[in-house]
């Protein structure tokens, strides 16, 4: 094994001549290959933005989703909650705004274009998204039924014309608070805040030129239409063989939201000297992701910014800084390339492959530079040290490729496309990110190579010494200009990060000799201590780990002060809550749901649900409340009339009244053959492991309420959908997986480990500090009492990977050089001198980079980028200390046969 | 005075006679004037008239070129007696009476259609299992209110409304052809405060040009998407006045279409005006004796 080892180091020290032999060759394949990559992104992506997307569309639910919409409309809407900021929604003032505001979302066509802006945050108005409205419903156009002598009438509660008297209003507000069908709906108790339903057709459009059936050439009626027997007898023809078109539905994506929700935003934003708006729904939670996008792309710009200050400041050589960068670009580009020539279907996941591609391909590039440059410091010319470079850290890359792929491709397990996708580009990726640093950066440094360290010292070299000329009191001065300028131009979150980037750096660029140099000694005083340090901690992890709470919330998912969560808490706290889901009601049968038995079994399980989850749900409603409501109305307002009839003919009759004066409303309840209908919940915002218990609950509830009607309903079928809470399951069940899959890959990552270093003991001894950096952010998380979501998951194995990457440089690099030298002392001495300066760089630039996610709007992404920061520190640490503590201790030979296990770092060092 | 013969009905014992004469008039005529002998032919049918009708709902697919329901459809028939009234006859009133199913049996409308775009339309519903009648507010008269379905069909009150000419801009778009019957295609638009209580904003009619009847119109809405289609067939002279014996309107946004089939039309019935009155709804007896002295005049 370890001769095999070490011919493969070989060969890797043998790889830059071997390709700078052929490269013109090389590098004009490599570029011609790139333009077609390039050309293929900007010709072939298929970027899917769509929501569906995250949904496994054989799921149960989802298709009963899918039958929902195609049966009842879309369930996606605005729901415009405003404070009125006189304090009154039923004051004339806003009464007057909010029938003009509802005016204006009604006929938006006939508005005047030219008091509007053209964009807002840059984001151009597109006047034509307002056709996706569908129907807008508010105090303004409320209708309540009343019965007046012999008038079934549908009254406006507030009629068009406004009142003269202010009494008058009173009473129109002491009418609204009365209506419990829209009391929280539409107003809230006290009357501060009001609510425009904005619903919309997003989910139920056809398709862009979809042509109906009936539009084909040569399409007539069927001549039963036309045919008449004798006066009594004119039967349409009919066949169940009839296929009736499918229609196919446009698929919504974040910009369609997004778009949508910017121009209706237009609109009632002129209304806000009267009102304070509150949105909620898909609409403004899409528009605010994508804000988070663009922020994601900022925070990418900073980031590579940092990245590139910091390898410039740690190589001082702009050669050092250039070609990684090019290696790593090259690398994103064939990874983005290459799915876009297949056909692969891309989705927004592929940033984070981006991300991956970036962190580990700095790890790759630094790795190599930073020997190359340990060498050339050592007096070798270019080719030798560039080829000692490779010899000494190739293994090692290629080991951290294979776990890093094999972390990702764990991914590929799961059963959503996207997640699949994901994990194939970022293994492609990870690979690349290999193969152009063995093939492409040899030749690029062959190109432009940093010169010789002591003769012509670069820009940064210069810099610092003269930094060093400096009297200790000029010092100290610049350092107190510079922290307090930091932190008043930036603030005090941002300037402490730029304090700790400017601290650390400073701290490496200019002790990381003396440091890794104590490493040894201070590891040999005290392995049991640290050993015993790390292990409580990794205990104390584990333990946090157990406590973790996998659960999505969408509203946590953003900061406190963020327009969401306000919005989210307000809309909570004052109306009846910021999510709804549906129970579908399929009887297959024709008239089934005018059962008067069935409609008290609906009546009775709406009583059930919010009789046991007062705190979670808010309102139901159903064909249920309209047959008590119509029933009530039709016999004087008398309160023992609010109830369903238990006679069919009078159920049958009420709904007739029903259907005759709301048609639509009707079709948004229940089917054209009233077979089937569904119960919509109103509920408060919750996270998704609330709503899988939920789920399961109803499930429960829903079974006890209809068992009695098997006999008359053997088919009957209810069930539990909703976008929203279809949303909240699919993220339970990714986070579960994703879970589950991360612990596969470190699974997989410790075989790898067992088999490189050739040896069980040292194999288990390497996952050890492997597991810890991936321990530690979730069990900090468990302790702090942090939720684990969907979104943090998904760069959970990015940042594990990374972290567990250096341990591996590591403990390859040990393995190697205990094969060389056959000494443990001597092995620990060079690998901590090599590797740990390559180590620390990758840290550092890879860790404060991801700090810098911190700051992100998206609380997902901030919690990982920060807890994903501390890991990969914390990886540092574990390299550094407690690996050799446990070498020192367990002395692993790793197979090596005749090992000195002596420890003396004073010989191994003279040696 | 065109209109008024033709408003009374007595142009069916002399439109043989005035066939060609008609035809000749028929190229001079603007869009606004098609427009109005169409609904004189419409409110005929309905003018002294007792009918019985068939209505037939059902989900529809298209096989073999032909659009067939694909599900039993839901039948529904039903006799109505309507009568003209006001300035040339322009204004309707109207009742129905639900024969089948037995589930609705007795349910009744009684309906009151002004010409006048100022004034609402008025209806009143019966409900058998209730005893009870009730004015429902009407659909046409108020911007926010959906129009009705019209007794649970794909047809809604809008679709039966006439008059109200003056609402709409009326435009003859071209003389074609449709069901092998030469046609005016004629579009109207209606005007902001029409467009307001209106599910369409823009309705384009075949109207045969020799017999005033539509073969074809398809109604679109306020984002020119058209969402129905009414198909006129059978047409023939039922006691001297052209009509569509089948009338078909496809929901072509859910796929379901309502066929309004009519089994008998008879014209030129005496109905009393208590006839058409709430107690017509309420008092079974009553209705029953008036109906058989109205079915006695045909005979």
């Amino acid at each position: 094994m370890e001769k095999f080892l070490l011919s493969l180091s070989d060969a890797f020290g043998q790889a830059p001549y071997r390709v700078l032999k052929f490269k013109n060759f090389v590098l004009a394949g490599l570029i011609v290959m790139t333009a077609v990559m390039v050309y293929g992104i900007y010709t072939r992506t298929t970027l899917d933005m769509t929501t569906d997307s995250f949904l496994d569309d054989t799921d149960p639910a989802a298709l009963a989703l899918d039958d929902f919409r195609e049966q009842f409309g879309s369930d996606e809407s605005i729901f415009l909650v405003y404070r009125a900021k006189d304090g009154n929604v039923f004051s004339r003032e806003s009464l007057e705004a909010a029938q003009q505001l509802t005016d204006d979302l009604r006929n938006w066509q006939s508005l005047d274009r030219s008091e509007y802006p053209e964009s807002i945050n840059g984001i151009p108005l597109v006047w034509d998204e307002l056709s996706h409205i569908r129907r807008v419903q508010s105090i303004a156009n409320l209708r309540y039924q009343e019965s007046v002598e012999d008038s079934l009438l549908s009254n406006r509660l507030v009629p068009s014309a406004l009142p003269e008297e202010n009494a008058e209003l009173g009473q129109i507000r002491g009418k609204a608070l009365s209506l419990d069908d829209y009391l929280l709906a539409f107003y809230s108790e006290d009357a501060e805040y009001g609510a425009i339903l904005i619903q919309t057709d997003f989910g139920t459009k056809p398709v862009e030129g979809f042509v109906s059936a009936v539009d084909a050439a040569n399409v007539s009626l069927d001549d039963s239409f036309a045919s008449f027997g004798d006066a009594d007898s004119f039967d349409l023809e009919f066949s169940e063989d009839v296929e009736v078109q499918e229609i196919e539905f446009e698929a919504v994506d974040m910009l369609g939201y997004t778009s949508f929700h910017v121009m209706s935003k237009a609109i009632y934003e002129k209304y806000e000297t009267q009102f304070e708006f509150f949105p909620v729904g898909t609409p403004p939670l899409m528009e605010f992701m994508l804000e988070m996008l663009s922020e994601m792309q900022v925070l990418g710009m900073i980031l590579i910014l940092i990245f590139t200050l910091l390898l410039w400041i740690l190589f001082r050589s702009f050669s050092a800084v250039l070609w990684p960068l090019v290696t790593i670009l090259l690398s994103i580009v064939w990874a983005w390339g290459i799915p876009a020539w297949t056909g692969v279907v891309l989705t927004t996941m592929i940033s984070l492959t981006i991300m991956l591609i970036f962190a580990v391909g700095i790890a790759d590039c630094v790795h190599v530079m930073s020997a190359y440059f340990s060498f050339r410091r050592e007096g070798e010319e270019h080719y030798v040290a560039l080829s000692h470079a490779y010899r000494k850290t190739g293994l090692a890359i290629l080991v951290t490729t294979i776990t890093t792929m094999c972390g990702v491709m764990a991914l590929t397990t799961s059963d959503l496309a996207m997640i699949q996708v994901f994990g194939w580009t970022s293994a492609v990726g990870v690979f690349l990110a290999f193969f152009f640093t063995i093939v492409l950066l040899p030749i690029l440094l062959d190109l432009w190579h940093p010169g010789d360290p002591d003769a012509d010292a670069s820009f940064a070299d210069k810099l610092g010494k003269r930094w060093h000329r400096l009297q200790r009191n000029t010092k100290t001065a610049i350092a107190v200009v510079y922290f307090v300028a930091v932190f008043a131009i930036l603030g005090l979150a941002i300037g402490a990060y730029i304090a700790v980037v400017t601290i650390l750096t400073y701290v490496v660029v200019n002790w990381q000799k003396p440091i890794l140099g104590r490493v040894p000694a201070i590891t040999a005083r005290h392995p049991y201590l640290i050993m015993a340090i790390f292990g409580a901690i990794f205990v104390s992890c584990l333990y946090g780990m157990s406590k973790i709470r996998i659960d999505s919330n969408m509203a946590e998912l953003t900061r406190e002060d963020s327009i969401i969560q306000r919005a989210y808490n307000v809309v909570d706290e004052n109306m009846a809550g910021s999510q709804s889901m549906e129970i579908v009601i399929n009887t297959n049968a024709v008239d089934g749901m005018m059962n008067p038995r069935l409609l008290q079994a609906v009546d009775e399980l709406q009583g059930r649900i919010e009789a046991r989850y007062p705190n979670e749900i808010s309102r139901t409603n159903s064909l249920a409340n309209i047959v008590k409501e119509t029933n009530k109305v039709m016999n004087d307002d008398d309160p023992a009339y609010d109830r369903i009839p238990d006679s069919e003919l009078m159920v049958s009759q009420l709904l007739y009244l029903f259907n005759s004066s709301n048609p639509e409303d009707r079709r948004a309840l229940v089917s054209d053959d009233y077979s089937k209908s569904h119960i919509t919940i109103s509920a408060y915002n919750a996270g998704s492991y609330q709503y899988q218990a939920f789920f399961t609950e109803m499930e429960q509830e829903i079974e006890e309420t209809f068992a009695g009607l098997d006999a008359e309903f053997p088919e009957l079928q209810v069930t539990v959908t909703g976008s929203m809470a279809m949303m909240m399951r699919m993220a339970d069940d990714l986070a579960r997986s994703q879970y589950a899959s991360l612990l596969l890959a470190l699974g997989i990552i410790s075989v790898i480990m067992i088999i490189t270093l050739g040896s069980l003991q040292g194999g288990l001894l390497a996952m050890i500090p492997n597991l810890i950096p991936a321990v530690l952010s979730f069990g900090l998380m468990g302790l702090l009492g942090l939720p684990l979501d969907a979104d943090t998951l998904l760069i959970a194995p990015i940042i594990i990977g990374i972290a567990v990457d250096d341990t591996i440089h590591f403990m390859t690099h040990y393995r190697i050089d205990l094969a060389r030298t056959g000494s443990i002392s001597q092995a620990l001495i060079s690998t901590i001198r090599d590797v740990g300066q390559a180590v620390m760089f990758t840290t550092m630039v890879i860790a404060l980079s991801f700090a810098l996610l911190s700051f992100s709007g998206h609380l997902g992404m901030a919690k990982m980028g920060f807890f994903g920061s501390i890991a990969i520190f914390f990886a540092l640490l574990c390299d550094l200390f407690l690996i050799p503590a446990m070498i020192i201790t367990f002395k692993p030979t790793f197979g090596v046969k005749n090992a000195n296990t002596e420890i003396d770092f004073s010989k191994a060092v003279q040696a | 005075m065109r209109r008024n013969i033709l408003g009374k009905g007595l142009v069916c014992l002399i439109a043989a006679g005035l066939l060609f004469p008609l035809q000749i008039i028929a190229q001079d005529l603007s869009a606004r004037e098609i427009m109005e002998e169409l609904e004189d032919n419409r409110r005929a049918t309905s003018n002294s008239a007792l009918s019985r009708m068939q209505l037939s709902t059902c989900k529809f697919g298209v096989r073999e070129g032909k659009i067939t329901c694909a599900e039993r459809p839901r039948v529904k028939s039903l006799e109505s007696v309507g009568k003209g009234y006001g300035t040339d006859l322009r204004d309707t009133r109207s009742v129905a009476i639900l024969l089948e199913p037995a589930a609705e049996r007795g349910i009744g409308m009684l309906s009151f259609i002004y010409d006048d775009g100022a004034r609402d339309n008025e209806t009143w519903l019966y409900l058998s299992a209730l005893g009870r009648v009730k004015r429902i507010a009407s659909g046409s008269s108020d911007d926010e209110t959906e129009p009705g379905s019209l007794f649970g069909s794909e047809f809604t009150t809008e679709d039966q409304d006439t008059g109200k000419l003056d609402e709409y801009e009326i435009n003859l778009l071209e003389e074609t052809v449709e069901a092998g019957r030469e046609v005016w295609k004629i579009e109207t638009i209606p005007n902001e405060e029409r467009a307001r209580k209106s599910r369409y904003s823009r309705t384009v009619l075949y109207v045969d040009k020799e017999r005033f009847v539509e073969l074809r119109i398809e109604m679109y809405d306020q984002y020119g998407k058209e969402i129905k289609r009414m198909l006129g067939s059978r047409v023939e002279q039922m006691n001297g006045i052209w009509v569509a014996r089948s009338t078909t309107i496809m929901n072509l946004v859910t796929n379901r279409l309502s066929n309004m089939a009519f089994l008998e039309m008879h014209t030129g019935i005496d109905v009393p005006d208590e006839f058409l009155t709430q107690r017509t709804l309420t008092d079974a007896a009553f209705r029953e004796t008036e109906l058989e002295k109205l079915r006695a005049q045909i005979n």
